[in-house]
């Protein structure tokens, strides 16, 4: 039997043959030669050689304000977090976008009323499929908190993360494993961020040059920290690095690539309205309910948001043709005058006041969530003013 | 689970630990069989049913072949390795395709036919394993490969994990004899076949995933028709991304065979330095290619029946390979032009055979093969004519005035890699990786394996699919 896998003496031999030079026969076992080097020592200078680097690149991130622990978001998560619906009596649900993400804190929640929120909400996605799919699960019964901005709700595809209910329909052992895997080691390194790959950060230096081509310079850098349970939050350098703060309020005011700021039309509007009823009255029929919150934005973004669709064209009818109840921040003084560090996107800290009040509401209102008998008081705008902090980090990225 | 994935880091680590274990050949065997059932059942469970029964059928077929002594029989059970091998391929990757087109070609006539849901997801690798089992049955068909001593070696032969998903399409004549003695690699076997998956894996992550993956697909998904510019970037940008997918994947699977001590052929020879399209095909997706000249245009009658019925064999033989590439029409015109290339480049051929070109001309040919390669490509990645033709007209300056698609950053990181990859390919076309390494200095090697390493770990790969892994 031929060797398949030659002596180094044979390395430097010229070209070898493959099965392009043997035509209509039967093809040999394989040779492979292994090119005359040392290769132990040369192993291990490259394994050291990367561990430095690395070490060094860890360093590098640290101090870019990432941190290990930081948990990165994405469909395989927001798996994770659905499938406890399907394990049992979940009595809480929030479908959404990234505000309503970012803006509750679970804990303070939970403090409230006793019941942890299953966080369904999903950065640049359209809670309405979400909310239909809840709909259409007849072991759900409990209540779906329905948090929506006009970029997001108002609009016929699904945007970002379509993915994620296809990953939830079938999600394979190796794609399960995996993300397994990935969390243990982001709990680990803080380099591990789905924001900080080399190639995003290499997108990044982009000059912007060519008028009308889409910028990487203005896609949405890191904005978000994250923990376990898909608990998401304004990252703490937004809101003391005012470099990546103008850069998030720029992005968020320049039209979506591809996807200009025209006018939601009166179609729309019905067919949101008519899916969103059809699916409020399913949950209902179960004994859930269904409420909806509009989180905070700035006014410089709310002039967007309503030339795109205003609250009485959009928010006050949706909530009539649903006849559901629904919270909208400009309704409630404790909701107002928070601090939204890049405009779209409470601090951290307002968050926990946003979450304390929209859930008192929630619990004032809804048969299917009470405030605990221990319940912490109530907290307003000032338990979250923003402080100065100096801009120590900026112009680094 | 594919190579880039902490998956599969995990379960190789497992895989060479069990190898290295003081073990019995059979045990080891058994080990590795299960193994490679484990990281397919890592995409989908049941599929692993698809691999039994293609590799029982195919077995039995192989022994029953060698028993008849009639002709008649020895072509019955060839034909029903290829009827179940193809059937299965055919009922899985073309079911929804013909259906579709029968419904379309009924509507021409006048006959309404709405085709039912055909909800069926495509195997991973299927085109992959069907061809190397049925290259084992046709080899025994055409007497140029005994049957293997025993079902465990057979077994392996179709299921062994570097090669099944996405080849190299091995023969059973390269692997069966490989597991017939214990196979354990060598400290340098080892350390070469590590760093020949850091290559493969940089190749795939860093420049397919990370750089070359976004402009290809920002000009092939765009709403509007890319100018010249944009339209030949994005082009390139897909050029580099499937050789870097395809050879990444292929360099890591030989890479990782050889950590276990077994040698896999070359798939890829620097393409993209090919002069010609014959010479194309004898570098680009080499067991492939072979594959089909050996089982497909040889009996077709190959270049041995006149010029007519050559020609025939040739444009069959890489319409059929543009088919097997995916189900829709545009894998076939993709086929077809290579097809094409191939007949015309023949009567070149024939017409100036006394020509022998200096390296001037040489270069000029082999750039006028990788741009004419690159018009194939744009049937190969756009999802429609529609597209196609959008792209095509662009390439050749017909959209005027179109708007400005790729930022600099992408058209740079396509000009530097994509550049440097035909520039390394002309470099290395009438050599081997192997040798040139032997000539380097070691200190170099270590400091290059070092930094595609670290760039790989940074890149935080998203453990995107192989483009291949759909065909």
């Amino acid at each position: 039997m031929p060797s398949s896998i030659s002596s180094s003496k044979h390395a430097a031999s010229a070209e070898r043959l493959t099965a392009s030079d043997r035509p209509g026969v039967a093809q040999p076992v394989p040779v492979r030669p292994i090119p005359p080097q040392p290769w132990g020592a040369i192993a291990l200078i490259a394994l050291t050689l990367c561990l430095a680097l690395l070490a060094a690149w860890e360093w590098r991130m640290r101090t870019l304000g990432l941190e290990a622990g930081d948990l990165d978001d994405g469909a395989a998560a927001w798996v994770e977090q659905r499938r406890l619906i399907d394990a049992g009596d979940v009595a809480v649900a929030i479908v959404g976008d990234s505000r309503i993400l970012f803006d509750t804190d679970p804990d303070r929640f939970q403090a409230l009323t006793g019941v942890r929120p299953v966080q369904l909400a999903l950065p640049g996605t359209n809670a309405r499929p979400f909310l239909e799919e809840l709909a259409a699960d007849s072991d759900f019964r409990g209540l779906v908190i329905v948090g929506i901005s006009e970029r997001s709700y108002f609009r016929d595809d699904i945007g970002l993360m379509a993915g994620a209910l296809d990953l939830y329909r079938y999600e394979s052992p190796s794609q399960r494993s995996g993300y397994v895997l990935h969390r243990l080691l982001e709990r680990r390194f803080a380099f591990l961020d789905d924001a900080y790959r080399l190639s995003t950060l290499v997108h990044r230096l982009d000059p912007d040059l060519r008028p009308k081509a889409h910028s990487p310079l203005w896609d949405v850098w890191k904005i978000r920290s994250g923990s376990d349970g898909r608990h998401s939050w304004v990252w703490a350098r937004l809101e003391n690095d005012a470099r990546l703060r103008d850069h998030a309020r720029d992005v968020w005011l320049r039209p979506a690539p591809g996807r200009p700021m025209v006018p939601v039309t009166a179609d729309l509007v019905a067919r949101t309205q008519a899916i969103t009823r059809k699916a409020v009255a399913a949950i209902r029929a179960r004994g859930g309910d269904v409420v909806f919150v509009r989180p905070p934005s700035t006014p410089q973004l709310r002039a967007i948001e309503d030339r795109r669709i205003a609250r009485k064209v959009g928010w006050d009818p949706l909530l009539i043709a649903a006849g559901v109840r629904g919270i909208h921040f400009e309704d409630y003084p404790a909701m107002r005058d928070l601090d939204l560090p890049e405009w779209s996107h409470l601090s951290r800290r307002c968050a926990t006041v946003f979450t304390d009040a929209y859930t008192r509401e929630i619990a004032r209102s809804s048969a299917l969530l009470a405030l605990r008998n221990d319940a912490p008081a109530p907290l307003g705008p000032n338990d979250c003013r923003a402080q100065p902090v100096a801009d120590a980090r900026t112009g680094s990225r | 689970m594919v190579f880039n994935s902490l998956t599969f880091m995990v379960f190789f680590a497992l895989v060479l630990a069990l190898h290295a274990m003081p073990f019995g050949w059979t045990t080891k065997k058994v080990n590795l069989l299960i193994a490679s059932y484990l990281f397919y059942a890592a995409w989908n469970p049941p599929f692993i049913l698809l691999l039994w029964i293609s590799t029982v059928v195919d077995w039995y077929a192989a022994q029953a072949l060698v028993r008849a002594e009639k002709p008649a029989a020895r072509r019955a059970w060839m034909l029903l390795s290829v009827v179940v091998n193809l059937g299965m391929l055919a009922y899985f990757k073309y079911g929804e395709f013909l259906l579709h087109n029968f419904s379309a070609l009924a509507a021409s006539v006048g006959v309404a036919y709405s085709p039912p849901e055909y909800d069926i997801v495509l195997p991973v690798g299927i085109s992959f394993y069907t061809f190397a089992t049925l290259s084992y049955t046709l080899d025994i068909y055409l007497r140029r490969a005994r049957p293997a001593q025993n079902f465990l070696d057979y077994a392996l032969f179709v299921t062994f994990f570097p090669h099944l998903v996405a080849g190299p399409i091995m023969r059973p004549t390269e692997l069966v004899p490989q597991f017939a003695t214990p196979r354990r690699a060598t400290a340098h076997q080892l350390y070469f076949g590590l760093a020949l998956m850091t290559l493969g894996l940089f190749q795939k992550v860093v420049l397919a995933d990370g750089f070359l993956s976004d402009p290809a697909e920002i000009v092939y998904d765009a709403k509007m028709a890319p100018g010249a510019l944009d339209a030949w970037m994005g082009t390139l940008a897909f050029s580099g991304q499937i050789f870097c997918d395809f050879a990444g994947y292929s360099t890591t699977a030989i890479g990782a065979a050889l950590c276990l001590g077994f040698a896999m052929p070359d798939n890829f020879r620097f393409p993209y330095a090919a002069v010609g399209f014959s010479d194309f095909w004898r570098r680009w997706h080499i067991t492939l290619s072979s594959w089909l000249r050996d089982y497909l245009y040889i009996p077709l009658g190959g270049n041995r029946h006149g010029e007519a019925r050559t020609y025939f064999a040739l444009m069959a033989t890489m319409l059929l390979g543009g088919l097997w590439h995916g189900a829709s029409w545009t894998f076939v015109v993709w086929g077809g032009l290579h097809g094409v290339y191939l007949s015309v480049e023949r009567m070149l051929r024939t017409r100036f055979a006394r020509w022998r070109p200096g390296p001037a001309a040489l270069i000029a040919l082999g750039l006028l093969t990788y741009a004419l390669v690159n018009i194939t490509w744009v049937f190969f990645r756009a999802s429609s004519f529609e597209k196609a033709w959008a792209v095509l007209r662009g390439m050749f300056g017909f959209n005027t005035g179109a708007d400005p698609i790729l930022p600099v950053v992408h058209l740079a990181a396509v000009a530097l890699i994509v550049g440097g990859l035909v520039a390394t390919h002309w470099l290395m076309r009438n050599t081997t990786l192997e040798t040139v390494l032997a000539k380097a200095p070691a200190a170099l090697i270590a400091i290059v394996w070092g930094l595609l390493a670290f760039a790989i770990v940074v890149e935080q790969g998203t453990g995107n699919a192989f483009i291949y892994f759909q065909f």
